[in-house]
Protein backbone atom coordinates (compact mmCIF):
# COMPACT_ATOMS: atom_id res chain seq x y z
CA UNK A 1 0.00 0.00 0.00
CA UNK A 2 2.73 2.47 1.02
CA UNK A 3 6.07 1.65 -0.53
CA UNK A 4 9.28 3.66 -0.42
CA UNK A 5 12.37 2.60 -2.30
CA UNK A 6 15.74 4.20 -1.67
CA UNK A 7 14.22 7.59 -0.86
CA UNK A 8 16.91 10.23 -0.68
CA UNK A 9 16.45 13.90 0.10
CA UNK A 10 19.11 16.59 0.18
CA UNK A 11 18.58 20.17 1.32
CA UNK A 12 21.67 21.74 -0.25
CA UNK A 13 24.61 20.08 1.46
CA UNK A 14 22.42 18.53 4.17
CA UNK A 15 21.42 14.93 3.62
CA UNK A 16 17.99 14.62 5.24
CA UNK A 17 17.28 11.09 3.96
CA UNK A 18 19.66 8.54 2.60
CA UNK A 19 18.28 5.61 0.56
CA UNK A 20 15.44 4.87 2.97
CA UNK A 21 13.23 1.93 1.98
CA UNK A 22 10.18 0.55 3.74
CA UNK A 23 6.66 -0.55 3.05
CA UNK A 24 3.37 -0.62 4.89
CA UNK A 25 0.83 -3.27 3.92
CA UNK A 26 -2.96 -2.85 4.16
CA UNK A 27 -4.05 -3.30 7.76
CA UNK A 28 -0.58 -2.64 9.10
CA UNK A 29 0.58 0.14 11.42
CA UNK A 30 4.19 1.24 10.98
CA UNK A 31 5.75 3.46 13.63
CA UNK A 32 8.41 5.84 12.43
CA UNK A 33 10.95 6.40 15.17
CA UNK A 34 13.95 8.66 15.40
CA UNK A 35 15.35 11.64 17.28
CA UNK A 36 14.74 15.20 16.09
CA UNK A 37 16.15 15.78 12.63
CA UNK A 38 16.18 12.07 11.82
CA UNK A 39 14.24 12.63 8.60
CA UNK A 40 10.84 11.27 9.67
CA UNK A 41 8.84 14.35 8.68
CA UNK A 42 10.78 14.71 5.43
CA UNK A 43 9.92 11.13 4.47
CA UNK A 44 6.23 11.71 5.27
CA UNK A 45 6.16 15.00 3.34
CA UNK A 46 7.63 13.18 0.32
CA UNK A 47 5.01 10.45 0.57
CA UNK A 48 2.16 12.97 0.55
CA UNK A 49 3.68 14.72 -2.49
CA UNK A 50 4.44 17.94 -0.64
CA UNK A 51 8.19 17.58 -1.19
CA UNK A 52 9.95 15.89 -4.08
CA UNK A 53 12.67 13.31 -3.33
CA UNK A 54 16.17 13.98 -4.63
CA UNK A 55 16.20 10.37 -5.77
CA UNK A 56 14.30 7.18 -5.13
CA UNK A 57 10.69 6.20 -5.65
CA UNK A 58 7.56 5.92 -3.59
CA UNK A 59 4.13 4.51 -4.31
CA UNK A 60 0.79 4.87 -2.61
CA UNK A 61 -1.76 2.23 -3.53
CA UNK A 62 0.37 1.32 -6.54
CA UNK A 63 0.53 4.93 -7.80
CA UNK A 64 3.92 6.54 -8.13
CA UNK A 65 3.95 9.78 -6.15
CA UNK A 66 5.75 11.62 -8.96
CA UNK A 67 4.19 10.11 -12.07
CA UNK A 68 0.64 9.92 -10.69
CA UNK A 69 0.79 12.49 -7.93
CA UNK A 70 -2.89 13.45 -8.03
CA UNK A 71 -4.12 9.82 -7.87
CA UNK A 72 -1.60 9.04 -5.12
CA UNK A 73 -2.84 12.05 -3.11
CA UNK A 74 -6.42 10.82 -3.48
CA UNK A 75 -5.46 7.66 -1.59
CA UNK A 76 -3.74 9.49 1.26
CA UNK A 77 -4.97 11.10 4.43
CA UNK A 78 -2.25 13.32 5.83
CA UNK A 79 -1.93 14.91 9.24
CA UNK A 80 1.07 17.27 9.33
CA UNK A 81 3.09 17.91 12.45
CA UNK A 82 1.72 21.11 14.06
CA UNK A 83 -1.44 20.97 11.98
CA UNK A 84 -2.73 24.41 11.01
CA UNK A 85 -6.05 25.41 9.45
CA UNK A 86 -7.40 28.79 8.29
CA UNK A 87 -8.24 30.50 11.59
CA UNK A 88 -11.20 32.42 10.17
CA UNK A 89 -13.17 29.26 9.37
CA UNK A 90 -15.41 27.41 11.80
CA UNK A 91 -14.69 23.73 12.43
CA UNK A 92 -17.58 22.46 10.30
CA UNK A 93 -16.85 24.96 7.51
CA UNK A 94 -13.26 23.83 7.39
CA UNK A 95 -14.07 20.12 7.23
CA UNK A 96 -16.76 20.67 4.59
CA UNK A 97 -14.29 22.72 2.55
CA UNK A 98 -11.64 19.99 2.84
CA UNK A 99 -14.13 17.30 1.93
CA UNK A 100 -15.14 19.21 -1.23
CA UNK A 101 -11.45 19.71 -2.00
CA UNK A 102 -11.11 15.93 -1.93
CA UNK A 103 -13.90 15.53 -4.47
CA UNK A 104 -17.10 15.29 -2.42
CA UNK A 105 -20.29 17.16 -3.36
CA UNK A 106 -21.48 19.74 -0.81
CA UNK A 107 -24.10 17.31 0.46
CA UNK A 108 -21.55 14.52 0.84
CA UNK A 109 -19.12 16.96 2.43
CA UNK A 110 -21.68 17.91 5.09
CA UNK A 111 -22.34 14.23 5.79
CA UNK A 112 -18.62 13.32 5.93
CA UNK A 113 -17.80 16.26 8.17
CA UNK A 114 -20.73 15.45 10.46
CA UNK A 115 -19.68 11.82 10.78
CA UNK A 116 -16.09 12.57 11.74
CA UNK A 117 -17.06 15.44 14.02
CA UNK A 118 -19.24 12.99 15.91
CA UNK A 119 -16.70 10.17 15.78
CA UNK A 120 -13.87 12.35 17.09
CA UNK A 121 -15.98 13.92 19.80
CA UNK A 122 -15.99 17.35 18.16
CA UNK A 123 -19.76 17.66 17.70
CA UNK A 124 -20.03 20.41 20.32
CA UNK A 125 -17.28 22.43 18.59
CA UNK A 126 -18.93 22.62 15.17
CA UNK A 127 -19.55 26.37 15.31
CA UNK A 128 -16.29 27.24 17.01
CA UNK A 129 -13.74 29.20 14.94
CA UNK A 130 -10.53 27.24 14.45
CA UNK A 131 -8.52 30.17 15.84
CA UNK A 132 -10.10 29.59 19.25
CA UNK A 133 -9.33 25.85 19.48
CA UNK A 134 -6.73 24.39 21.83
CA UNK A 135 -3.80 22.44 20.34
CA UNK A 136 -5.40 19.11 21.17
CA UNK A 137 -8.73 20.07 19.58
CA UNK A 138 -6.95 21.42 16.54
CA UNK A 139 -5.09 18.13 16.29
CA UNK A 140 -8.41 16.28 16.32
CA UNK A 141 -9.73 18.53 13.55
CA UNK A 142 -6.57 17.69 11.60
CA UNK A 143 -7.19 14.01 12.14
CA UNK A 144 -10.80 14.38 11.00
CA UNK A 145 -9.46 16.15 7.91
CA UNK A 146 -7.07 13.26 7.20
CA UNK A 147 -9.91 10.74 7.50
CA UNK A 148 -12.55 12.65 5.51
CA UNK A 149 -12.22 10.98 2.13
CA UNK A 150 -11.87 7.47 3.58
CA UNK A 151 -8.25 7.19 2.37
CA UNK A 152 -6.52 3.84 1.90
CA UNK A 153 -3.32 5.10 3.50
CA UNK A 154 -2.84 7.38 6.48
CA UNK A 155 0.31 9.44 7.01
CA UNK A 156 0.37 10.91 10.50
CA UNK A 157 3.27 13.10 11.57
CA UNK A 158 3.51 13.21 15.38
CA UNK A 159 -0.24 12.65 15.79
CA UNK A 160 -0.15 12.42 19.58
CA UNK A 161 1.19 15.95 20.08
CA UNK A 162 -1.14 18.02 22.21
CA UNK A 163 -3.52 15.17 23.04
CA UNK A 164 -4.34 14.40 26.67
CA UNK A 165 -4.10 10.77 27.91
CA UNK A 166 -7.82 10.07 27.36
CA UNK A 167 -7.70 11.48 23.86
CA UNK A 168 -4.61 9.35 23.19
CA UNK A 169 -6.49 6.23 24.27
CA UNK A 170 -9.39 7.11 21.95
CA UNK A 171 -7.03 7.91 19.16
CA UNK A 172 -5.12 4.64 19.60
CA UNK A 173 -8.37 2.67 19.56
CA UNK A 174 -9.48 4.50 16.42
CA UNK A 175 -6.22 3.82 14.60
CA UNK A 176 -6.36 0.12 15.50
CA UNK A 177 -9.93 0.00 14.24
CA UNK A 178 -8.92 1.69 10.98
CA UNK A 179 -6.05 -0.77 10.56
CA UNK A 180 -8.48 -3.65 11.08
CA UNK A 181 -10.55 -2.18 8.23
CA UNK A 182 -7.50 -2.53 5.98
CA UNK A 183 -5.95 0.93 6.06
CA UNK A 184 -2.18 1.21 5.88
CA UNK A 185 -1.04 3.56 8.63
CA UNK A 186 2.33 5.22 8.94
CA UNK A 187 2.87 7.44 11.95
CA UNK A 188 5.88 9.13 13.48
CA UNK A 189 6.19 9.72 17.17
CA UNK A 190 8.64 10.62 19.89
CA UNK A 191 6.41 8.95 22.46
CA UNK A 192 7.99 5.50 22.63
CA UNK A 193 5.27 3.82 24.71
CA UNK A 194 2.73 4.97 22.10
CA UNK A 195 4.74 3.34 19.35
CA UNK A 196 5.21 0.23 21.47
CA UNK A 197 1.46 0.01 22.11
CA UNK A 198 0.28 0.79 18.63
CA UNK A 199 2.75 -0.19 15.93
CA UNK A 200 2.90 -3.62 14.32
CA UNK A 201 6.34 -2.72 13.05
CA UNK A 202 8.80 0.06 13.68
CA UNK A 203 11.21 1.78 11.33
CA UNK A 204 14.04 3.52 13.16
CA UNK A 205 15.70 6.44 11.41
CA UNK A 206 18.74 8.36 12.55
CA UNK A 207 20.40 11.17 10.59
CA UNK A 208 18.39 10.14 7.55
CA UNK A 209 19.63 6.55 7.60
CA UNK A 210 17.56 3.46 8.42
CA UNK A 211 18.83 1.87 11.63
CA UNK A 212 16.30 -0.92 11.97
CA UNK A 213 13.02 -2.14 10.53
CA UNK A 214 10.86 -4.91 11.88
CA UNK A 215 8.35 -5.95 14.45
CA UNK A 216 9.20 -5.31 18.09
CA UNK A 217 9.80 -9.04 18.62
CA UNK A 218 12.19 -9.17 15.66
CA UNK A 219 14.06 -6.11 16.80
CA UNK A 220 14.26 -7.46 20.35
CA UNK A 221 15.88 -10.64 19.03
CA UNK A 222 18.25 -8.74 16.75
CA UNK A 223 19.24 -6.01 19.13
CA UNK A 224 19.02 -7.59 22.58
CA UNK A 225 22.74 -7.29 23.13
CA UNK A 226 22.30 -5.17 26.21
CA UNK A 227 19.41 -7.11 27.72
CA UNK A 228 19.56 -7.51 31.47
CA UNK A 229 19.12 -10.43 33.85
CA UNK A 230 17.41 -10.02 37.20
CA UNK A 231 18.32 -12.62 39.81
CA UNK A 232 17.83 -13.10 43.53
CA UNK A 233 20.20 -15.34 45.45
CA UNK A 234 19.55 -17.08 48.77
CA UNK A 235 22.83 -15.78 50.17
CA UNK A 236 26.39 -14.88 49.09
CA UNK A 237 25.22 -11.91 47.01
CA UNK A 238 28.40 -9.97 47.87
CA UNK A 239 30.60 -12.93 46.88
CA UNK A 240 28.78 -13.28 43.59
CA UNK A 241 29.12 -9.57 42.91
CA UNK A 242 32.86 -9.78 43.54
CA UNK A 243 33.28 -12.79 41.26
CA UNK A 244 31.22 -11.23 38.50
CA UNK A 245 33.37 -8.11 38.61
CA UNK A 246 36.58 -10.11 38.19
CA UNK A 247 38.21 -9.73 34.80
CA UNK A 248 38.31 -13.48 34.14
CA UNK A 249 34.54 -13.76 34.69
CA UNK A 250 33.05 -15.31 31.52
CA UNK A 251 29.95 -13.13 31.78
CA UNK A 252 31.73 -9.78 31.11
CA UNK A 253 28.89 -7.82 32.72
CA UNK A 254 28.54 -4.24 31.48
CA UNK A 255 26.83 -3.06 34.63
CA UNK A 256 25.69 -4.68 37.87
CA UNK A 257 23.26 -3.18 40.37
CA UNK A 258 22.86 -4.80 43.77
CA UNK A 259 20.00 -4.28 46.19
CA UNK A 260 20.23 -6.77 49.07
CA UNK A 261 20.20 -10.22 47.57
CA UNK A 262 18.84 -9.00 44.25
CA UNK A 263 21.20 -8.30 41.39
CA UNK A 264 20.49 -6.78 38.00
CA UNK A 265 23.20 -7.76 35.55
CA UNK A 266 23.52 -6.12 32.18
CA UNK A 267 25.37 -8.35 29.72
CA UNK A 268 27.10 -7.19 26.55
CA UNK A 269 25.91 -10.07 24.33
CA UNK A 270 23.62 -13.04 24.08
CA UNK A 271 26.70 -15.33 24.27
CA UNK A 272 27.80 -13.75 27.54
CA UNK A 273 24.31 -14.19 28.97
CA UNK A 274 24.31 -17.89 28.05
CA UNK A 275 27.40 -18.36 30.21
CA UNK A 276 25.74 -16.87 33.29
CA UNK A 277 23.82 -19.94 34.49
CA UNK A 278 26.82 -22.35 34.22
CA UNK A 279 28.91 -19.73 35.99
CA UNK A 280 26.40 -19.50 38.84
CA UNK A 281 26.39 -23.31 39.10
CA UNK A 282 30.18 -23.37 39.14
CA UNK A 283 30.18 -20.82 41.95
CA UNK A 284 27.58 -22.95 43.79
CA UNK A 285 25.18 -20.03 44.09
CA UNK A 286 21.66 -20.94 45.20
CA UNK A 287 19.08 -19.02 43.18
CA UNK A 288 15.68 -17.89 44.35
CA UNK A 289 14.76 -16.17 41.12
CA UNK A 290 16.21 -15.83 37.62
CA UNK A 291 14.45 -13.50 35.20
CA UNK A 292 15.52 -12.39 31.76
CA UNK A 293 14.44 -8.78 31.22
CA UNK A 294 13.31 -8.23 27.63
CA UNK A 295 14.55 -4.93 26.25
CA UNK A 296 11.86 -2.29 25.86
CA UNK A 297 11.50 -0.18 22.74
CA UNK A 298 13.23 2.55 24.68
CA UNK A 299 16.25 0.25 25.29
CA UNK A 300 16.31 -0.67 21.62
CA UNK A 301 16.00 2.95 20.59
CA UNK A 302 18.89 3.90 22.88
CA UNK A 303 21.01 1.03 21.51
CA UNK A 304 20.36 2.06 17.95
CA UNK A 305 20.61 5.80 18.26
CA UNK A 306 22.61 6.74 21.33
CA UNK A 307 26.05 5.41 20.31
CA UNK A 308 25.83 7.47 17.15
CA UNK A 309 24.68 10.54 19.07
CA UNK A 310 27.68 10.12 21.39
CA UNK A 311 30.05 9.69 18.45
CA UNK B 1 -13.98 21.40 -10.81
CA UNK B 2 -15.48 20.66 -7.37
CA UNK B 3 -12.12 21.26 -5.77
CA UNK B 4 -11.72 24.53 -7.71
CA UNK B 5 -15.17 25.72 -6.67
CA UNK B 6 -14.53 24.74 -3.04
CA UNK B 7 -11.22 26.58 -2.94
CA UNK B 8 -12.70 29.64 -4.68
CA UNK B 9 -15.54 29.81 -2.13
CA UNK B 10 -13.09 29.46 0.73
CA UNK B 11 -10.71 32.11 -0.64
CA UNK B 12 -13.51 34.62 -1.28
CA UNK B 13 -14.87 33.98 2.22
CA UNK B 14 -11.41 34.35 3.79
CA UNK B 15 -10.89 37.67 1.99
CA UNK B 16 -14.32 38.99 2.94
CA UNK B 17 -13.88 38.26 6.65
CA UNK B 18 -10.35 39.64 6.92
CA UNK B 19 -10.13 42.99 8.80
CA UNK B 20 -6.89 43.72 6.95
CA UNK B 21 -8.72 43.64 3.63
CA UNK B 22 -11.30 46.13 4.91
CA UNK B 23 -8.50 48.44 5.98
CA UNK B 24 -7.12 48.14 2.45
CA UNK B 25 -10.54 48.77 0.95
CA UNK B 26 -11.09 51.82 3.17
CA UNK B 27 -7.72 53.28 2.18
CA UNK B 28 -8.48 52.64 -1.49
CA UNK B 29 -11.84 54.41 -1.27
CA UNK B 30 -10.38 57.31 0.65
CA UNK B 31 -7.48 57.86 -1.77
CA UNK B 32 -9.73 57.43 -4.79
CA UNK B 33 -12.17 59.95 -3.35
CA UNK B 34 -9.32 62.40 -2.86
CA UNK B 35 -7.98 61.90 -6.39
CA UNK B 36 -11.52 62.17 -7.71
CA UNK B 37 -12.19 65.53 -6.08
CA UNK B 38 -8.66 66.69 -6.92
CA UNK B 39 -9.10 65.92 -10.63
CA UNK B 40 -12.55 67.52 -10.65
CA UNK B 41 -10.77 70.73 -9.64
CA UNK B 42 -8.48 70.72 -12.70
CA UNK B 43 -9.25 73.77 -14.90
CA UNK B 44 -9.42 71.59 -18.04
CA UNK B 45 -11.88 69.22 -16.39
CA UNK B 46 -13.95 72.10 -15.01
CA UNK B 47 -14.33 73.38 -18.57
CA UNK B 48 -15.00 69.99 -20.17
CA UNK B 49 -16.12 67.20 -17.84
CA UNK B 50 -15.94 64.61 -20.64
CA UNK B 51 -12.15 64.75 -20.18
CA UNK B 52 -12.50 63.56 -16.59
CA UNK B 53 -12.15 59.77 -17.25
CA UNK B 54 -8.97 60.40 -19.21
CA UNK B 55 -7.39 62.27 -16.30
CA UNK B 56 -8.52 59.68 -13.77
CA UNK B 57 -7.81 56.45 -15.66
CA UNK B 58 -5.17 57.64 -18.09
CA UNK B 59 -2.45 59.64 -16.44
CA UNK B 60 -3.44 60.28 -12.85
CA UNK B 61 -2.09 59.02 -9.57
CA UNK B 62 -4.58 56.15 -9.77
CA UNK B 63 -2.52 54.64 -12.57
CA UNK B 64 0.91 55.58 -11.30
CA UNK B 65 0.43 54.84 -7.62
CA UNK B 66 -2.69 52.96 -6.55
CA UNK B 67 -3.02 50.52 -9.43
CA UNK B 68 0.47 49.01 -9.08
CA UNK B 69 0.59 49.18 -5.27
CA UNK B 70 -2.76 47.77 -4.13
CA UNK B 71 -3.07 44.39 -5.89
CA UNK B 72 0.07 42.91 -4.27
CA UNK B 73 -1.24 44.03 -0.86
CA UNK B 74 -4.29 41.90 -1.56
CA UNK B 75 -2.56 38.88 -3.10
CA UNK B 76 0.04 38.56 -0.35
CA UNK B 77 -2.61 36.71 1.65
CA UNK B 78 -3.08 34.05 -0.98
CA UNK B 79 0.19 32.12 -0.93
CA UNK B 80 2.70 33.95 1.30
CA UNK B 81 0.32 34.21 4.27
CA UNK B 82 -0.71 30.56 3.82
CA UNK B 83 2.91 29.45 3.79
CA UNK B 84 3.71 31.61 6.83
CA UNK B 85 0.84 30.20 8.86
CA UNK B 86 1.42 26.60 7.72
CA UNK B 87 -1.92 26.10 5.94
CA UNK B 88 -0.28 25.71 2.52
CA UNK B 89 0.99 22.21 3.37
CA UNK B 90 -2.47 20.63 3.80
CA UNK B 91 -3.62 22.42 0.65
CA UNK B 92 -0.76 21.21 -1.54
CA UNK B 93 -1.06 17.65 -0.25
CA UNK B 94 -4.79 17.56 -1.09
CA UNK B 95 -5.89 15.95 -4.37
CA UNK B 96 -6.32 19.20 -6.29
CA UNK B 97 -4.44 20.19 -9.44
CA UNK B 98 -1.91 22.99 -9.07
CA UNK B 99 -3.52 24.87 -11.94
CA UNK B 100 -6.85 24.78 -10.07
CA UNK B 101 -5.16 26.22 -6.96
CA UNK B 102 -3.67 29.10 -8.97
CA UNK B 103 -6.94 29.71 -10.83
CA UNK B 104 -9.10 29.65 -7.68
CA UNK B 105 -6.83 32.01 -5.78
CA UNK B 106 -6.56 34.37 -8.73
CA UNK B 107 -10.31 34.40 -9.34
CA UNK B 108 -10.95 35.13 -5.66
CA UNK B 109 -8.52 38.06 -5.73
CA UNK B 110 -10.02 39.31 -8.99
CA UNK B 111 -13.59 39.15 -7.66
CA UNK B 112 -12.55 41.02 -4.55
CA UNK B 113 -10.67 43.66 -6.52
CA UNK B 114 -13.78 44.14 -8.59
CA UNK B 115 -15.41 45.36 -5.37
CA UNK B 116 -12.65 47.97 -5.17
CA UNK B 117 -13.69 49.25 -8.61
CA UNK B 118 -17.38 49.26 -7.75
CA UNK B 119 -16.50 51.94 -5.17
CA UNK B 120 -15.00 54.09 -7.92
CA UNK B 121 -18.03 53.44 -10.15
CA UNK B 122 -20.25 54.76 -7.35
CA UNK B 123 -18.38 58.07 -7.52
CA UNK B 124 -19.23 58.33 -11.23
CA UNK B 125 -22.86 57.48 -10.50
CA UNK B 126 -22.82 60.28 -7.94
CA UNK B 127 -21.68 62.70 -10.66
CA UNK B 128 -24.40 61.38 -12.95
CA UNK B 129 -26.90 61.93 -10.16
CA UNK B 130 -25.81 65.55 -10.08
CA UNK B 131 -26.43 65.68 -13.82
CA UNK B 132 -22.79 66.09 -14.78
CA UNK B 133 -22.27 65.74 -18.55
CA UNK B 134 -20.23 62.51 -18.55
CA UNK B 135 -19.08 60.67 -21.64
CA UNK B 136 -20.01 57.11 -20.66
CA UNK B 137 -18.06 55.59 -23.55
CA UNK B 138 -14.90 57.09 -22.08
CA UNK B 139 -15.93 56.09 -18.56
CA UNK B 140 -16.56 52.51 -19.72
CA UNK B 141 -13.28 52.43 -21.64
CA UNK B 142 -11.44 53.82 -18.63
CA UNK B 143 -12.93 51.16 -16.39
CA UNK B 144 -12.10 48.43 -18.88
CA UNK B 145 -8.49 49.64 -19.01
CA UNK B 146 -8.25 49.91 -15.24
CA UNK B 147 -9.73 46.45 -14.73
CA UNK B 148 -7.43 44.99 -17.40
CA UNK B 149 -4.40 46.57 -15.77
CA UNK B 150 -5.47 45.45 -12.30
CA UNK B 151 -5.95 41.90 -13.66
CA UNK B 152 -2.31 41.97 -14.77
CA UNK B 153 -1.10 43.49 -11.49
CA UNK B 154 -3.04 40.90 -9.48
CA UNK B 155 -1.30 38.16 -11.48
CA UNK B 156 2.13 39.65 -10.78
CA UNK B 157 1.14 39.97 -7.11
CA UNK B 158 0.07 36.33 -7.02
CA UNK B 159 3.38 35.29 -8.53
CA UNK B 160 5.30 37.32 -5.93
CA UNK B 161 3.12 35.80 -3.20
CA UNK B 162 4.16 32.31 -4.33
CA UNK B 163 7.85 33.02 -3.73
CA UNK B 164 7.73 32.14 -0.03
CA UNK B 165 6.32 32.94 3.38
CA UNK B 166 7.71 36.47 3.65
CA UNK B 167 4.81 38.95 3.47
CA UNK B 168 7.06 41.97 2.89
CA UNK B 169 8.76 40.20 0.00
CA UNK B 170 5.39 39.19 -1.42
CA UNK B 171 3.93 42.72 -1.28
CA UNK B 172 7.18 44.55 -2.06
CA UNK B 173 8.18 42.15 -4.83
CA UNK B 174 4.78 42.37 -6.49
CA UNK B 175 4.72 46.17 -6.27
CA UNK B 176 8.27 46.38 -7.66
CA UNK B 177 7.36 44.27 -10.70
CA UNK B 178 4.28 46.42 -11.28
CA UNK B 179 6.21 49.69 -11.03
CA UNK B 180 8.87 48.28 -13.37
CA UNK B 181 6.17 47.28 -15.85
CA UNK B 182 4.90 50.87 -15.73
CA UNK B 183 8.15 52.82 -15.61
CA UNK B 184 10.64 50.83 -17.70
CA UNK B 185 8.80 51.41 -21.00
CA UNK B 186 8.55 55.13 -20.15
CA UNK B 187 12.31 55.26 -19.50
CA UNK B 188 13.25 53.44 -22.69
CA UNK B 189 10.55 54.58 -25.14
CA UNK B 190 12.89 57.07 -26.79
CA UNK B 191 15.80 54.62 -27.05
CA UNK B 192 16.93 53.84 -30.58
CA UNK B 193 16.35 50.53 -32.29
CA UNK B 194 14.65 47.46 -30.86
CA UNK B 195 14.81 48.60 -27.23
CA UNK B 196 12.73 51.64 -28.03
CA UNK B 197 10.31 49.61 -30.15
CA UNK B 198 9.93 47.04 -27.38
CA UNK B 199 9.39 49.78 -24.79
CA UNK B 200 6.64 51.29 -26.95
CA UNK B 201 4.93 47.95 -27.38
CA UNK B 202 4.92 47.38 -23.60
CA UNK B 203 3.90 50.95 -22.74
CA UNK B 204 1.02 50.41 -20.27
CA UNK B 205 0.40 54.13 -19.49
CA UNK B 206 0.06 54.85 -23.23
CA UNK B 207 -2.44 52.02 -23.62
CA UNK B 208 -4.49 53.30 -20.71
CA UNK B 209 -4.23 56.98 -21.62
CA UNK B 210 -4.50 56.90 -25.42
CA UNK B 211 -6.74 53.90 -25.94
CA UNK B 212 -8.96 52.84 -23.05
CA UNK B 213 -9.44 56.22 -21.32
CA UNK B 214 -10.53 57.95 -24.54
CA UNK B 215 -13.03 55.19 -25.28
CA UNK B 216 -10.96 53.70 -28.09
CA UNK B 217 -10.91 49.92 -28.27
CA UNK B 218 -7.43 49.12 -29.49
CA UNK B 219 -7.15 45.40 -30.25
CA UNK B 220 -3.45 45.34 -29.31
CA UNK B 221 -4.21 46.82 -25.88
CA UNK B 222 -7.19 44.52 -25.49
CA UNK B 223 -4.97 41.47 -26.08
CA UNK B 224 -1.88 42.74 -24.29
CA UNK B 225 -3.31 42.61 -20.77
CA UNK B 226 -4.86 39.11 -20.92
CA UNK B 227 -1.68 37.68 -22.47
CA UNK B 228 0.56 39.30 -19.85
CA UNK B 229 -1.86 38.18 -17.13
CA UNK B 230 -1.69 34.58 -18.37
CA UNK B 231 2.11 34.81 -18.48
CA UNK B 232 2.31 35.72 -14.79
CA UNK B 233 -0.31 33.13 -13.84
CA UNK B 234 1.77 30.55 -15.71
CA UNK B 235 4.85 31.69 -13.75
CA UNK B 236 2.88 31.22 -10.52
CA UNK B 237 1.88 27.72 -11.62
CA UNK B 238 5.51 26.94 -12.50
CA UNK B 239 6.57 28.11 -9.05
CA UNK B 240 3.96 25.88 -7.45
CA UNK B 241 4.72 22.74 -9.45
CA UNK B 242 8.45 23.26 -9.06
CA UNK B 243 8.00 22.76 -5.29
CA UNK B 244 6.55 19.36 -6.05
CA UNK B 245 8.87 18.28 -8.86
CA UNK B 246 12.24 19.96 -8.55
CA UNK B 247 14.36 18.01 -6.04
Amino acid sequence: MIRAEKLTKKYGPIQALSEVSFQVSPGEILGFLGPNGAGKSTAIKILCSYLPPTSGHAQIDGMDILDHSLQARKSVGYLPENFQAPPELRVSEYLEFRSCLKGATRKEARRNAGYWLERLDLADRVQQPIASLSKGLKQRVGLADALLADPKALLLDEPFGGLDPLQRDDFRTLLKELARKGKAILFSSHVLPEVENLADRVHVLHQGVTQADGSLAELSRKHQANASVLLRVVSQADDLLRQLKQEQSPVHACAIHQKGNTLTIQTPSFEARKKLLPFLAECKIELEMFHLLQPTLEDLFRNLVQPKVNQ
Amino acid sequence: MRAFAALLRKEVFSLFVSPYIYLLLGTWFLLNGLFFSFILGYPAVEQDLTLFPQFLFGSGLLVWLLLPAFPPLLTLKLFAEEQRTGTLEPLLSAPIRDIAIVAAKYCAAWLFFFVFWIGVLLLFLLLEFHQAPLDWARVGGGFLGAISASSLFLATGLWASSWGGNLILAAGGGACINFLLLFLPVLFENSPGRVGALAKSLHIPNMLDRAFAVGLFDSYALLFFPIMTLLFLWLTWVRLVSRRWVP
